[in-house]
């Protein structure tokens, strides 16, 4: 798990809050007129400001296959801070968790930490935030900002699996049109499972072939190497559409070669980098009776593709990626959703590791039982290109208020692909998780 | 998420839809001349003033006696006949920060607009017009009961006038025009003093289903509301009460409040 140097920005957001906080309660600053019922009557008090929140969750799952050790064992605490000063408004969190499985995740370390104005045209947040944009369930298109954590693939909840990123997040709002400007100067990429972790990939060198490989280069914080985004959204009766641009790095590296034969062997050094590329893209959103279609596009310009050759660099290669769903509430407490999604690689070389189309369909029933306090759900992703897939089984309990228990089952399929690969990591689990 | 919210706004209208009680109120004089419709016509245009703001607590009970709780605080303003709204879900924890936005409009072929914020995602989302026979929150309440219900959808007829509660009221029985509702009858309890449902029975093919009840109502500033009551499930045994725990109208909201990006903010500002 990252322990980011956070004390330095905690020290700051505590500072800064400290003297908001004073000049709000003597009066220095205008109190906002929107102010729910309840709590204009509390904003005497300093501490109601402050509100603590957060959640406790823990995690268990055995392996469905011989040796039926555990894939997944964890106990997560999250804390969440807000801080609301009328004219300012402050968010942290952080994590602390026990990894059983994954050393490297246990540990404490700080999640959010922003800080945001909201005036009646226009709002800014500033700090470590998460930024999701899209339509899409389950995958991304658009939703390119806030890189993944895949430490655990994609068995975590969504929630879990995106990284907060340092940005300035500025919106200028109409009635129903905004327009979202993004500043990120500072780099983070994906994050993959490494080393011990049960969801770590191994890439074996062919026979008679030694092969290294370097630490990622990593872009340095530097306004040259900043990111940028923007958005215009319009919210319209019966259609919401968007447009956007994001000039990036790339989250994941691709892995540069240098062989040589200077000691008789082959050897191939790996130099993993990240690359400049532009993402365009396009949102939309359509409701209809009791259905809502929703459909996404991004155009992905010069992104650096992996080959399988060991010789061959990874050239840069244009791509489309687009995805269309459908939303259904037929009433009684069901809900079913699936989505089609493909990515086509253009000016295409069979060196290149991703297929030139490559796509994959996922489907999600979930249905609510004795007044909601039991729902029974399933997500599928399957795989068109080859018939792999992963399903997810669950049962949801409420026990108490904001008390739930859960179990499902992990089911992966398929030989070698994105899915096949984890078919050893079938796992059957049981979650208790508590919010306050 | 979705299923579990749509129609909430409709619920503070129904709980908390305020009449300009005496002065809309017909005269016992009165009543022979109108008719069931007419009725509830008139219930239904009830002056609710330009904006309201409230907070609502929900106490879910089930058989054995175990209680769930659903709190949230509500706003919603007029826009000629069309209607915004935005709530926030206050607790249970989990579903905390959850909002709510919704355009509804007034013009029958005319489908609302609507939107939701799940705070764990961090994303907003279209949802479409929720299922009527649908139960909201784990509640004993359907989107169709809590609905703003316009008089077209039903046929009604004046049954005779009773008091409950010590109020009189007119007994009048609603039955959908369109036959795939999951009521086959309403009987309806309205109170000539508020312009107000207090109590109704809902009855499927197999009989009395659910029955509502209006247990304490009274006027603020002006505006009639039933502040307490509760709707009870004959076959589960299941039941619902709901406590407005505060009400306030024509507070001057802010139309930067009914919008996406509010939404998108994940709490009230």
């Amino acid at each position: 798990m990252r322990r980011a140097g956070g004390s330095v920005c905690l020290f700051l957001f505590f500072f800064l809050w400290q003297n908001a906080a004073l000049a709000a309660t003597t009066g220095e600053m205008a109190t906002y007129s929107e102010k729910a019922v309840d709590r204009e009557q509390d904003d005497a008090s300093f501490w109601k400001r402050f509100k603590v929140s957060g959640w406790l969750e823990g995690i268990h799952s055995m392996r469905i296959r011989a040796p039926h050790d555990p894939v997944t064992s964890r106990l997560r605490l999250r804390l969440e801070l807000a801080a609301d000063m009328g004219w300012l408004y402050g968010f942290a969190s952080a994590d602390a968790e026990k990894n059983w499985e994954i050393d490297s995740e246990t540990g404490v370390e700080p999640h959010e930490l922003w800080l945001e104005h909201v005036d009646t045209r226009w709002d800014i947040r500033v700090g470590r935030q998460i930024i999701i944009w899209g339509k899409a369930d389950g995958v991304q298109v658009t939703d390119n900002i806030s890189p993944p954590d895949y430490t655990e693939s994609m068995t975590r909840d969504l929630d879990e699996i995106r990284q907060p990123v340092e940005a300035a997040k500025l919106r200028l709002l109409g009635e129903v049109v905004n327009l979202e400007l993004i500043w990120i100067p500072v780099f983070r990429k994906a994050k993959l499972p490494e080393k011990d972790n049960p969801w770590a990939v191994s890439s074996q060198p062919p026979p008679g072939v030694r092969m290294y490989s370097d630490d990622a280069r990593e872009p340095s914080p530097s306004l040259e190497n900043s990111e940028a985004a923007v958005k215009l959204s319009g919210y319209f009766s019966g259609m919401d559409v968007a447009a956007s641009a994001f000039y990036t790095w790339d989250d994941m590296p691709a892995r540069r070669r240098a062989v040589s034969r200077a000691s008789g062997v082959p050897e191939v050094r790996l130099r993993p980098e990240h690359h400049r590329m532009t993402i365009y893209g396009l949102e939309f959103s359509r409701p209809w009776s009791d259905f809502v279609f929703r459909g996404e596009a991004a155009y992905f310009v010069g992104r650096y593709r992996e080959t399988t050759a060991l010789d061959r660099n990874p050239p840069p290669k244009d791509s489309l990626k687009w995805l269309l769903g459908v939303d259904w509430t037929p009433g009684d407490d069901w809900t079913i959703s699936a989505q089609i999604l493909n990515e086509k690689i253009f000016g295409y070389q069979r060196c290149l590791g991703a297929e030139e189309n490559d796509s994959l369909a996922t489907v999600n029933i979930s249905k609510k039982l004795f007044n909601q306090m039991l729902t029974v759900s399933n997500m599928l992703y399957y795989d068109l290109n080859d018939g792999e897939f992963f399903n997810r089984g669950k049962v949801e309990y409420e026990i108490a208020n904001g008390f739930f228990a859960s179990a499902g089952v992990d089911i992966f399929s398929g030989k070698n692909g994105q899915f096949g690969m984890y078919e050893n990591n079938s796992q059957i689990w049981f979650k208790l998780k508590y919010s306050f | 998420m979705k299923n579990t919210v749509s129609g909430l706004l409709a619920l503070l209208l129904f709980c908390a839809a305020a009449g300009a009680s005496d002065a809309a109120a017909p005269t016992s004089g009165q009543t022979s001349e109108l008719s069931g419709r007419e009725i509830m016509t008139r219930v239904y245009n009830r002056d609710e003033g330009d904006d309201r703001r409230s907070t609502i607590t929900m106490t879910l009970t089930n058989k054995q006696g175990r209680q769930r709780i659903r709190a949230m605080e509500s706003y919603s303003k007029n826009y000629g006949q069309d209607r915004k709204g935005i709530m926030i879900f206050l607790d249970p924890a989990d579903v905390k920060g959850t909002m709510y936005l919704s355009w509804e409009y007034e013009s029958p072929g005319r489908e609302d607009d609507k939107w939701l914020y799940m705070p764990a995602m961090r994303k907003d989302r279209r949802i479409s017009g929720a299922s009527r026979n649908e139960y909201f929150m784990g509640s004993d309440f359907t989107y169709d009961d809590i609905g703003r219900r316009h008089p077209e959808k039903d046929k009604q007829r004046l049954l005779k006038e009773e008091k409950v509660r010590g109020l009189d009221c007119w007994k009048i029985e609603c039955v959908p025009v369109d036959r795939s509702e999951s009521y086959t009858l309403r009987t309806a309890w309205v109170s000539k003093e508020y312009l107000l449902v207090i109590k109704a029975e809902y009855f499927d093919k197999d009989g009395l289903l659910k029955t509502f009840e209006a247990t304490d109502i009274h006027t603020q500033n002006g505006f009639s509301a039933i502040y307490v009551c509760e709707m009870a499930n004959a076959a589960t045994g299941h039941k619902t009460e709901m406590r407005i725990g505060s009400m306030r109208y024509n507070t001057g909201l802010n139309d930067s409040l009914f919008t996406v990006a509010t939404l998108q903010r994940g709490r009230i500002q």
